[in-house]
């Protein structure tokens, strides 16, 4: 049986090979529609071999961006010997990854757009269909996770109401608050994804919102299935909390080895599912001219419905949406829990 | 079956008028029949990615034409599918701006005629 550390590093080196894959899945992004498009711009013929060469090249060095900012830090943690941190290394970098990848996509396309062939104004079909959260919700899981969580919580305010020498209140109940803020925070994430935006163009329009769909639904259920595995990794609190000394590393490296597995099982469902449901892109007018503004990086426009603004610039993040407003809260939150977590020693 | 609205960019009307005059097309022609729930305000500037007020005014002007009732909290509701009573010459207004641009457009009045009925038709027959 490994040690909890070689687990650590193990899903630090899973994370690598996932990362590679992702690298390869976007590589091939600005070219999956064929040598006449440059992800969403339409280019003329021969602009591989021209300009776009460096368009390409300079998108695919942006990639790299993440790996440059992980392996210093990764070594500094090796060196430290504070191996622990590598978790929050890969929470860290997966949002660096996203966010990355949004504004690398932006630049590129600005840049290929100097060089785009001219194109008819896209007519937009607005689905008159409510989305709400509710009719995403399957309320037999929403049952079982509550269940799960209020029944473990229970049982750990029953064990430190009886139990005059538990180790402590904080101890016994800050992994529990981390992986109940986490669900949390994956609720927020469903509700995004089912408010987020998505007109689609004129023609087509039934497929491609059905397309879009199927693209939600995928994400909405791995959404709940890292809600379920966050749920599952509460039941190993009061096992933790009840077992002797002697026989908690051995504890602990089973339930490191029961995570990674269910990360292993849930990568290679996601990327087998991503493949499924892949959507085109498509640039959608910019009713609002909200592109021909420049703007910072971060902005506050109220009068913009938007989370991320296309400003002539580059993308901007519109500090007015309660959207913005609510994730900085969250993350404040996270970033609190997680500074007052009780170190491992 | 979802039903669409259609938004033109290069239409030159305002993105309200384009949402209003839509909806009033589905409801004329009993894509959205009575009780029909619209979606809240903030999807769809969302999803146009235009400011509330848009959205807003278009749903104040269908409101106002007796067709939607606006409850807050629990959306909007496709109420009736005529609008309030409104005076002859209101109501061929629109009809006569339509019909000069189609003169300006250079059109004959026998073209124009053949379209009209043919319009005329097709609305009829989808608010069977």
């Amino acid at each position: 049986m490994m040690t909890p550390e070689q687990y650590i590093v193990a899903t630090y080196v899973l994370f690598w090979l996932i990362r590679i894959q992702g690298c390869l899945r976007r590589g091939r992004h600005p070219l999956s529609r064929g040598k006449e498009w440059f992800l969403t711009v339409r280019v003329p013929e021969g602009f591989y071999e021209g300009p776009g060469r460096m368009v390409l090249r300079r998108y695919w060095m942006r990639m790299l961006i993440p790996f440059a900012i992980d392996i210093p830090f990764a070594i500094a943690i090796f060196w430290s010997g504070r191996i622990w941190l590598l978790n929050i290394l890969i929470i860290g970098l997966c949002a660096l990854i996203h966010v990355n990848h949004l504004y690398s996509v932006d630049i590129a396309e600005r840049q290929a757009r100097r060089y785009a062939m001219p194109q008819e104004p896209m007519a937009v079909a607005l689905s008159l269909q409510t989305r709400r959260l509710r009719d995403y919700t399957n309320w037999a899981f929403e049952t079982v996770v509550v269940l799960l969580n209020a029944g473990i919580i229970g049982w750990l305010i029953r064990y430190v109401t009886t139990q005059p020498h538990h180790p402590g209140l904080w101890r016994v109940f800050a992994a529990p608050v981390l992986l109940v803020y986490l669900q949390a925070g994956l609720l927020f994430v469903k509700w995004l994804l089912v408010i987020g935006r998505t007109p689609v163009p004129h023609s087509d329009a039934v497929d491609y919102m059905n397309a879009l769909e199927r693209l939600r639904k995928f994400r909405l259920q791995f959404c709940d299935l890292t809600r379920l595995s966050f749920a599952l990794a509460i039941i190993f609190v009061p096992i933790r909390v009840s077992l002797r000394p002697a026989m908690l590393t051995r504890a602990v490296s089973i339930w490191l080895f029961c995570w990674l597995i269910i990360t292993i099982v849930l990568t290679i469902w996601g990327e087998i599912q991503r493949k499924r449901v892949m959507v085109h892109r498509v640039q959608l007018p910019d009713f609002q001219r909200l592109s021909d503004v420049a703007r910072p990086l971060l902005c506050y426009e109220p009068s913009a419905p938007g989370l991320i603004l296309r400003s002539a610039n580059g993308l901007s993040l519109n500090l007015a949406s309660p959207v913005a407003q609510g994730g900085f809260l969250y993350l404040a939150g996270l970033i609190a829990i997680l500074a007052i977590l009780p170190r491992p020693h | 079956m979802p039903i669409f609205l259609t938004i033109l960019p290069d239409d030159p009307r305002p993105i309200y008028q384009q949402v209003a005059d839509g909806i009033k097309e589905l409801i004329a022609h009993g894509r959205l029949p009575e009780g029909a729930s619209l979606p809240p305000v903030r999807q769809l500037a969302a999803d146009l990615g235009v400011n509330l007020n848009t959205i807003a005014t278009a749903y104040r002007e269908l409101q106002k034409d007796g067709l939607i009732a606006v409850k807050h909290g629990s959306g909007s509701v496709v109420t009736s599918r005529k609008t309030n009573e409104r005076s002859q010459d209101e109501l061929l207004r629109p009809l006569r701006t339509a019909l000069t641009e189609l003169i300006l457009a250079g059109l004959s009045p026998a073209k124009i005629e053949t379209i009209v009925m043919r319009e005329l038709k097709l609305a009829a027959k989808e608010s069977e």
